[in-house]
């Protein structure tokens, strides 16, 4: 069967590519550029499948067993934009074209230099005879990639003026895990890149898997009370696990953003052993206490020039100390430290 | 980087000596393919670029045989001069990997950075591999494999054909629609020149002069060799991309990949006799070893065209892997 589904995914890509994509390529003389727009409509296709599957399998979780209802849902729809311009390839493919370029320089001098990046199998000969647990190594190497990727977001005063963008939603659904600012996308695939020089890619091999791997990013967002228990809870990533990280009270003034918890992005462990792993049975609301009102409740653009602000006001402070940092500047506390109204 | 430079060195000298599970299972596939020998085996080797895999095909039942892993973004292989090994360029993995033809065990797997499309010159001196992504060109003395050149070559270097008395290669380079030759002794650019949209396939006729493939139109130039010259187009159809001249010597076959087609030319006279349907981006092409078949990679669409070439009809369609690139048959 899962065959079937991947002989029909690889004839529907072909269609769509010789059909719509490859005569516009021939006319506009991009020929040169066949293979990568032939990639490309696969991982639209399969983003189309994720979003597809994301919404059958998790939607109905949301309707059985919310967390919190609202009646006004303009932020949950804005994470819908965010979601398909990420998962049907749009920003990744800005970002292809914009980094392409640069990591292609970068990599051609290593090598001109004599350095070729080895992939794990020649690190690990054995692993030649075992295609599947390299991949499963790779996901686990790149996932505790993202793991220092996202202490460094909450660490950095810069990083987080970005990364809030993705904390200051208090409608958190299914939809929000592709709610980042385009830059944050931009660091996440340099930083990616040079886990793959160092490392080699992923193999190529199963799309499926990595379809799996990102629907459990979007369950970890889902408005559901669910939790994997205590047996469960240390293998996997779940919606309850990383309500946690987004709880607001971790984001309220005086705001230490190198506190908080829960930072793991598919494998709880790197959180176990590096001791960011809270243990609670709550669902705590979400968001950052000082960012309240319009800017959160806003439109795509609109949410991304916000984005911008906020990381113009850290850097300024980065500056000249004298300015307020991000989280001053923002927070609006009122005379009992209550949050401001949303 | 330092660690990671000396897991390098420490790969380099372990890499050759571990590989007896992952040859052991190739080899499964291919032996039991080559199970009456080497002269009469029927098996069709496709690298399917986009699976990190290898196909093996039954050419007689036209049926998948096996399918192995072999290392990230194979695209390109071909016969050693000896035609003892069938040499795999593993681009993502940066690797030659060199099979034993006559028992299908891998032999060896040499570290290359980023090999692409190969090939050696007729007088068996020189091995040439470009780097696609990496915009560059490397030369190899083929004795030992050692890196005698590595030429910066802006950009896409992509397909490698030969002077007759192998002393320059020829490359086209996809992104700046050039043409590039290569004196191969001293490694020295003696010209580099415009021949159209996306050059893709390099052929030498044995007069000396060029076709290059214009993927991004509908035609193949004929080039001089002197200075790079465009002396005529021939009109194949959109997107001609590569050559395989027949075994006779007769025929020039051009895989047109937009159009969807095989053009069949005089290779004396380059007149078009003929046009056969090859759906899903025709890419590299091989013979059957007696003649009467021709083999094609649909790179859109995850599978084989088998043409018989007397009808040109289309006999049979094989699936295989993702965006299936090199073939060869034997």
């Amino acid at each position: 069967m899962i065959d079937g589904l991947l002989q029909l995914i690889e004839q529907a890509q072909g269609t769509l590519f010789e059909g719509a994509i490859q005569p516009v390529l021939y006319q506009l003389g991009l020929m040169d550029w066949s293979e990568e727009a032939f990639d490309s409509v696969e991982f639209a296709m399969f983003g189309g499948l994720e979003i597809a599957l994301a919404y059958l399998l998790f939607r109905p979780l949301e309707l059985w067993r919310p967390v919190e209802s609202w009646t006004e849902r303009r932020a949950v729809r804005t994470d819908i934009v965010y979601t398909l311009v990420h998962r049907l390839g749009i920003v990744p493919a800005i970002i292809f074209l914009l980094l392409t370029p640069i990591g292609a320089t970068i990599d051609g001098y290593l090598r001109f230099k004599g350095y070729i990046p080895p992939t794990l199998e020649q690190l690990i000969p054995p692993l030649i005879a075992w295609p599947f647990l390299t991949f499963l190594i790779y996901i686990v190497v790149i996932d505790l990639g993202e793991y220092w990727r996202h202490r460094l977001q909450h660490r950095l005063s810069w990083w987080w003026a970005l990364h809030s963008l993705h904390h200051d939603q208090r409608q958190m659904t299914l939809w929000a895990d592709d709610r980042n600012h385009l830059l944050d996308d931009v660091l996440k695939s340099v930083w990616s890149g040079t886990i793959a020089l160092l490392i080699g890619v992923a193999p190529l091999e199963y799309p499926l898997v990595m379809i799996a791997f990102r629907l459990v990013e979007s369950l970890s967002h889902t408005n559901v009370q669910l939790s994997f228990g205590r047996l469960g809870t240390p293998f996997l990533v779940g919606p309850q696990y990383h309500r946690l990280h987004h709880a607001i009270e971790h984001a309220r003034p005086p705001f230490d953003r190198s506190m908080g918890c829960n930072f793991a992005v598919i494998l709880p462990i790197w959180d176990v052993i590096f001791r960011t792993w809270r243990r609670a049975e709550e669902y705590p609301r979400t968001g950052v206490a000082s960012l309240a009102g319009s800017p959160i409740r806003c439109g795509y653009l609109r949410h991304q020039l916000e984005g911008f602000r906020r990381l113009g006001i850290a850097l300024a402070h980065l500056i000249d100390r004298r300015r307020p940092d991000f989280v001053a500047a923002f927070s609006r506390r009122d005379g009992r430290g209550q949050d401001a109204a949303a | 980087m330092a660690l990671s430079v000396g897991a390098v060195v420490f790969s380099a000298r372990t890499f050759r000596s571990r590989c007896r599970v992952a040859a052991a299972r190739l080899a499964a596939a291919l032996v039991l393919a080559l199970a009456c020998g080497p002269a009469l085996a029927k098996t069709a080797v496709i690298l399917n670029s986009d699976d990190d895999s290898l196909s093996v095909i039954d050419t007689e039942t036209y049926k998948e045989t096996s399918r192995v892993h072999i290392g990230r973004q194979p695209h390109h292989l071909m016969p050693t001069p000896d035609k003892q090994h069938l040499i795999l360029a593993m681009s993502g993995s940066n690797e030659l990997v060199f099979l034993d033809l006559s028992t299908g065990m891998i032999k060896q797997r040499l570290i290359a950075s980023d090999p692409y499309q190969i090939g050696f010159s007729p007088d068996g001196k020189w091995f040439v591999a470009t780097s696609l992504r990496l915009d560059r060109i490397d030369i190899y003395d083929p004795s030992d494999y050692r890196l005698v050149h590595r030429l910066p070559a802006p950009t896409m270097p992509s397909h490698i054909g030969f002077s007759p008395d192998g002393s320059t290669t020829y490359i086209t380079l996809q992104g700046t629609n050039n043409l590039v030759a290569i004196e191969l002794e001293p490694g020295k650019v003696l010209w580099t020149v415009p021949v159209g949209r996306q050059p893709a396939g390099v052929f030498v006729r044995p007069s000396g002069t060029i076709l290059v493939g214009i993927m991004g139109a509908d035609y193949i130039a004929e080039v001089e060799p002197r200075d790079g010259s465009v002396i005529r187009r021939i009109h194949t159809g959109r997107g001609a991309h590569n050559f395989l001249l027949s075994l006779d010597g007769k025929t020039l076959y051009v895989s047109n990949r937009v159009a969807g087609t095989i053009s069949a030319l005089d290779a004396d006279t380059l007149a078009v006799n003929g046009t056969m349907i090859a759906p899903g981006g025709p890419d590299d092409m091989a013979l059957t070893p007696e003649g009467h078949e021709l083999w094609v990679t649909g790179r859109w669409r995850a599978s084989v065209n088998v043409i018989e070439r007397t009808s040109g009809s289309l006999k049979a369609r094989i699936p295989v892997g993702r965006s299936p690139h090199g073939i060869f048959l034997y």
